[in-house]
């Protein structure tokens, strides 16, 4: 009887707590990402870098068109619109010469995920690392966290490729990574911020009887960033770069709207407003007015 | 009349607080038994039938022979001389795979140790010819599985106070069965999720579903 009633009040205490503290309090780790837009030149190192570790398929053009890629990471493109009279369109010297914004954009791993409650078999959960994570093997293909996800970043096998005239024909396949799943036709998949990496080293922190070091997990992405505009980390840990970088930008966790006291912060993230307590934070772009 | 209605009003609401109580108990108990059930790790780990008229899957697994190039004989090296486990399978207390050892290994001990047994000869002639023996898997886990080797060692043996490092068999056979009383290895567990839940159940092991999905 005390075992019951300790369960209901141990799980209130929980309850509560965590809702005054967003719901973190429980989590070994809370991993947390920075992406420096100001850095980012849109060279797409990171989605090919993703594509490589993660045994992604390519699907080539026509399936590509019809949007049945299988991008983890995809770079989006954001042109400016021209600040001139549609009449002098033709005019080479009115347009602005700037170029696109770019925004990397990834498994955000929301933390209030809306993907996750609509799964009928509870395939996609949320790990105590704080990670949205996604079971292959439990998933049956409904498609519901897809239709769900407000930033369009998860995706579906339609077909299997993993046949001789798939996306690795013969010599291919001795590069697939053996640490994570090769997906099968029928099976939702998503960034995962690289949770094989997050795996070897908290076994190899646990091996030597250890916390993991800030800096010791590395996604592909970030490893491969020529300009080292991503960061990866824990948001736990007060002395990682990440924790100190969403410090400085005044960007809390939990909430779905920062009350900043410099208006000039680049620091942001996307759907905040939709209280999907997204992990990634984003530096937005600084130009020249 | 006002009076007689006010009387028939008071009944109900005494009946009403006892009902209640009474449906009250009965959750609480039902919760009590429920709770216990769920929570139940008991001597007895692995269950017997749940279902009436039907047998356990574990209980008829019998397991699966696997037929290798050479009839190495686990029985001589880990049985009768006691050879550890750990000497042939190095890489289990490094990393996620046991390992198979290298014909070099085996080379090691037999250029002079039983040189005349066929089987010997056998691995003799493929070391001359600079071949090594395609070893058949036996304990194969499917693709989707995260298992490492070197942190169930490290938890069932060199923390384990009460374990001699000497005595490692005993934690192979927890998964792989009694390897020392076998010729080549058979598949003596079934390795299913279920096997590995209720281990993980009875020893606190972690239960979040990417510490072995992957």
């Amino acid at each position: 009887m005390s075992s019951l009633f300790g369960n209901i009040l141990k799980g209130w205490t929980d309850y509560t707590k965590g809702i005054e503290e967003g719901g973190h309090h429980k989590y070994e780790h809370m991993w947390g990402m920075v992406i420096d837009l100001d850095k980012c030149t849109g060279c797409n190192a990171c989605s090919v870098a993703c594509y490589a570790e993660n045994n992604i398929a390519t699907v080539g053009e026509e399936k590509y068109k019809a949007r049945q890629s299988m991008q983890w990471l995809r770079v989006e493109r954001y042109f400016d619109e021209p600040d001139i009279d549609p009449g002098a369109i033709d005019d080479e010297n009115a347009m602005q010469e700037r170029g696109a914004s770019f925004l990397p954009m990834m498994c955000q791993q929301c933390n209030a995920a809306t993907c996750e409650p609509v799964c009928p078999v509870a395939a996609t959960y949320h790990t105590p690392d704080g990670l949205n994570a996604q079971i292959y093997n439990r998933c049956i293909g409904s498609r519901y966290c897809a239709n769900n996800c407000p930033y369009r970043l998860r995706v579906f096998n339609f077909y299997s490729y993993t046949d001789e005239d798939g996306a690795w024909p013969e010599p291919m396949k001795q590069q697939l990574n053996p640490d994570i799943t090769v997906r099968e036709k029928g099976v939702m998949e998503k960034c995962t911020f690289c949770i094989q990496r997050i795996r070897a080293a908290k076994d190899k922190a646990k091996m030597e009887n250890r916390k993991v070091k800030d800096d010791e997990v590395k996604t592909a992405c970030q490893q491969t960033c020529p300009t080292q505009a991503i960061m990866f980390g824990d948001l736990l840990n007060s002395e990682s770069k990440v924790t100190q970088a969403w410090e400085r930008q005044q960007v809390k966790l939990g909430k779905y709207k920062q009350d900043r006291e410099n208006p000039k912060l680049r620091g942001y993230r996307v759907f905040e407003e939709l209280n999907t307590d997204p992990s990634v934070l984003y530096l937005e772009r600084v130009r020249e007015e | 009349m006002v009076k007689d209605s006010s009387t028939k009003r008071s009944i109900p609401w005494i009946r009403l607080s006892m009902l209640m109580v009474f449906v009250g108990a009965i959750i609480v108990i039902a919760a009590q038994v429920l709770d216990q059930k769920l929570h139940y790790v008991g001597e007895d780990v692995v269950p017997g039938p749940i279902v009436p008229g039907t047998q356990y899957p574990d209980e008829k697994f019998t397991g699966i022979d696997v037929p290798q190039p050479i009839n190495f004989s686990h029985k001589i090296h880990a049985g009768d001389n006691e050879i550890n486990c750990m000497f042939c399978h190095t890489y289990a207390r490094r990393s996620k795979v046991s390992g198979i050892p290298p014909l070099s290994k085996c080379m090691g001990c037999h250029t002079v140790i039983a040189t005349d047994k066929p089987e010997i000869q056998k691995l003799t002639a493929m070391w001359e010819k600079g071949e090594s023996p395609k070893w058949n898997k036996v304990h194969d886990l499917p693709d989707f599985v995260h298992f490492t080797h070197q942190r169930h060692l490290k938890r069932f043996l060199f923390d384990n106070e009460e374990l001699d490092v000497s005595d490692a068999k005993r934690v192979c056979s927890m998964c792989h069965g009694d390897i020392a009383e076998m010729t080549v290895a058979k598949k003596s567990r079934p390795l299913t999720m279920g096997f590995c839940i209720r281990c993980h159940e009875a020893n606190e092991g972690p239960s979040d579903c990417t510490k072995c999905h992957k």
